[in-house]
């Protein structure tokens, strides 16, 4: 094995923003691997993007509000590390693709060069990363155009562009899909597919269970404020408890549950592949596969 | 429409002049014209614009945006030539009503001024990539924060806009009151309004984070991904300018002195 | 992130929206027949927001896009607009919008310090006339009677303005009452 590092480190955390009655998060402790990929799961409220935003730097310094706890990123402290060494290590994807962009650029191609523009990176290095980005997802052909003409799928594919371009050890994408149609959803999910081979750790907000869990290493199960469960999708999802946090599963596993189909080791299939598996298995070991083809 | 612009896109000497040249072009060309009371300065200017405006192409344009203070350019003329208070000298008279000569001149006099006001400027705007201006604003000392600011409200405007009309079709749908009496018109008002403010403040938020995120706030040089060159022809011009503005002052003093 | 800046980034971004919200205003007072421009409510929003200095800087840049972009002349009117920031900024800060009475008090004060900027643009520009139909009627009016220009013009923009930035200014407050507490601190300028 190769040495596993621990990338991002969560101890008691808790926060609470101003003006709000009740805590957003509350003593959540956690460790990431580099190059791990977590999909944090939780129903609406669970403090999913207010913990992206604490891993991202935006809590404490433009959210204010009250932090307590410890976040470390490389055993450095998140909330006091200089901005400029924490925009290197984190990028942060948001849910709107529309809001995401910076709207002072005309082209494509000059909304990648944001960030870049402001860290200062010098001209000939600017051009040579904005151009392996965009042909990286797919959007060199559009770099002269309106970054507005585009459309949901492209847009959130420059967001997430744009962000890589400053090229960050840690990816966040928070619901980057949930403003996508089915076709724009598959090609951010190839382009994190992409990442993941990179070696990029990635925690992904992810309400397409089926889709989540095909390119996740584990699942935090969050609930207003507090992480229930730190695990593999199977573990996650294979408890009866899962359906009272109100986050559904996948329908996969929804499905097992109740035909009451378990594997080998004992807990519920998750994913489509694992499902058919599966239901071969049982085929070869002589059930009736009428039974399973309606 | 994208961006609030009316960029018109061409490869003429003035369009490819920087943006900072033509925008001081506009603001000296106004400090003269104000200040000498003289409606043959004014002319001068208004024809110096009107030329680089043919020059760039563009006169059809300048044409509308002349169009939207002829009425009340007009009304001026008729105004200041019926009531003006130094009016003495009766000029014409039509329909029964008499207009007086000092009237008429000081109307012409403010109408030079702001026409020439209206070339000139639109000569920049015509001709000129509006990040282009911010850029070169920038580049040349704006602080980029606030560079930011000019160079997304282009932008961000039409996109409001374009929701607004998503607002306007819902509540209609709702069975909203636009045509109704006063009071009820009014209460339409606040129905579009309301979610729009709420909802672009909501975006105004997540756009700061984002743009937080890609270093917005970092303290430090910073780089262009458009470098914007000051060409001879700018030099030169610029000089031209401070020239003859400064002349004109020193002028304008002597005047007043003697 | 900048701590020790005022203009934060979130007001930032917000003065681009408050432009937006101008012209909406516009817009729609136009589209529903509206005699009265309510183009100001944006501007009065963020000077409510985050105070005088984004009031002001907000008027003044919907003036200076709005000239750059569909009338060069509202360029000079750049001074009204921030005259309008300002005031309503002081006006929140001096909790001058708590009741009825007080907001129809600060819609009178907004008023008149928009008529006292715009009128001697008006006399350098236009010879005192404002371009409104109305306002330009009355003014005519008075210079045939010999009353004197500087006051003819002050006529002639209050009639204008002053049901415009009265109702702008309910409009406004009516909104902020409405939006989430949780919303408005973000783009609180810092103390
Ligand atoms: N700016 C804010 N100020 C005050 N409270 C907030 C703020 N943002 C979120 N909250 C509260 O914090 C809690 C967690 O919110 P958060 O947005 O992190 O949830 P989430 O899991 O991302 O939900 P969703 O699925 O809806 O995106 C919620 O109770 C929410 O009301
Ligand atoms: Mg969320």
């Amino acid at each position: 094995m190769g040495d596993v590092s621990t990338k991002i480190s969560i101890e008691h955390l808790t926060y609470k923003y101003p003006f709000a009655k009740n805590v957003s998060l509350e003593d959540i402790t956690l460790s990431i691997d580099a190059g791990q990929s977590i999909g944090i799961i939780g129903r609406n409220g669970a403090g999913k993007s207010t913990l992206c935003y604490v891993l991202s730097g935006l809590i404490p310094r433009f959210f204010h509000g009250k932090i307590t706890g410890k976040v470390t990123i490389d055993g450095e402290d998140v909330p006091t590390m200089p901005v400029e060494k924490l925009i290197r290590k984190v990028g942060l994807v948001l849910q709107n693709p529309f809001s995401q962009i910076s709207g002072a650029k005309m082209t494509v191609y000059e909304e990648v060069a944001f960030g870049l523009e402001n860290l200062g990176i010098e001209k000939d290095e600017m051009h040579e990363r904005i151009d392996t980005v965009l042909r990286q997802f797919d959007l060199y052909k559009k770099k002269d155009e309106n970054p507005f003409e585009l459309s949901g799928g492209q847009l959130q594919r420059l967001a997430i562009a744009s962000v890589l371009v400053l090229k960050p050890e840690i990816l966040i994408l928070d619901e980057p899909t949930s403003q996508l149609d089915p076709r724009g959803t598959t090609e951010v999910f190839e382009t994190i597919s992409q990442l993941k081979t990179l070696g990029i750790t990635i925690l992904i907000v992810e309400h397409k269970f089926e889709k989540l869990v095909e390119y996740v290493d584990k699942i935090a199960l969050l609930h207003e404020g507090k992480l229930l469960g730190y695990d593999t999708a199977e573990h996650i999802f294979s408890t009866s408890e899962i359906e009272t946090y109100g986050v559904g599963q996948p329908i996969y596993t929804a499905l097992c549950k109740r035909m009451g189909l378990k594997k080998a080791n004992g807990y519920y299939p998750v994913s489509f592949g694992e499902t058919v598996a599966l239901l071969n298995g049982l085929k070869g070991s002589g059930m009736d596969r009428r039974t399973y083809n309606g | 429409m994208k961006v609030l612009s009316l960029y018109v896109e061409n490869d003429t000497f003035i369009h490819k002049l920087e943006p900072i040249t033509k925008l001081l072009y506009a603001l000296i060309s106004i400090v003269i014209t104000f200040l000498f009371p003289s409606i043959m300065v004014g002319a001068v200017f208004v024809a110096f614009s009107l030329l680089l405006a043919i020059s760039a192409k563009v006169f059809k344009r300048m044409l509308l945006l002349l169009n939207v203070v002829l009425i009340v350019l007009l009304s001026m003329v008729i105004i200041q030539g019926l009531f003006y208070r130094q009016n003495v000298t009766p000029a014409f008279k039509l329909w029964g009503l008499t207009f007086y000569k000092e009237g008429l001149l000081y109307s012409l006099l403010l109408i030079v001024r702001v026409v020439n006001m209206i070339i000139s400027f639109g000569v920049l705007i015509l001709t000129t990539r509006p990040s282009d201006l911010v850029d070169n604003l920038v580049q040349k000392g704006l602080s980029p924060r606030f560079g930011y600011v000019l160079a997304s409200v282009l932008q961000i405007i039409p996109q409001m806009l374009s929701t607004t009309s998503t607002i306007t079709d819902a509540q209609r749908s709702r069975g909203l009151e636009t045509e109704g009496n006063l009071f009820q018109r009014f209460s339409a008002f606040f129905a579009l309004l309301g979610p729009l403010v709420l909802n672009s403040l909501v975006e105004a938020r997540e756009r700061a984070m984002a743009i937080e995120i890609r270093g917005f706030s970092v303290e430090g040089k910073r780089t262009f991904v458009r470098q914007i060159p000051e060409t001879k022809a700018d030099r030169w011009i610029k000089i031209s300018l401070y020239v003859a503005f400064i002349v004109a002052v020193v002028w304008r003093i002597i005047l007043w002195v003697m | 992130m900048a701590k020790n800046s005022k203009l934060t980034t979130a007001i930032l971004v917000l003065i681009p929206v408050a432009v937006g919200i101008n012209y909406a205003g516009k817009l729609f007072a136009s589209a529903l027949k509206l005699p009265l421009w309510l183009d100001s409510i944006g501007t009065m929003l963020s000077a409510v927001l985050a105070g005088p200095i984004v009031g002001a800087i907000s008027g003044a840049i919907n003036n200076i896009i709005y000239g750059l972009t569909t009338d060069p002349v509202s360029f000079v009117y750049a001074l009204t607009s921030i005259g309008i920031g300002v005031s309503v900024g002081f006006l929140a800060k001096g909790k001058m919008f708590n009741n009825a009475f007080r907001t129809l008090l600060s819609g009178l004060i907004v008023a008149l310090v928009a008529t006292v900027i715009s009128v001697p643009i008006n006399v350098v520009f236009w010879g005192g006339q404002t371009g409104n139909v109305w306002g330009d009627a009355l003014f005519a009016f008075l210079q045939s009677k010999n009353v004197g220009i500087w006051v003819s013009s002050f006529f002639d923009e209050i009639v204008v303005d002053l049901v415009d930035k009265v109702l702008c200014v309910f409009i406004t407050f009516g909104i902020f009452k409405a939006l989430p507490k949780t919303l408005v601190y973000t783009f609180k300028g810092e103390e």
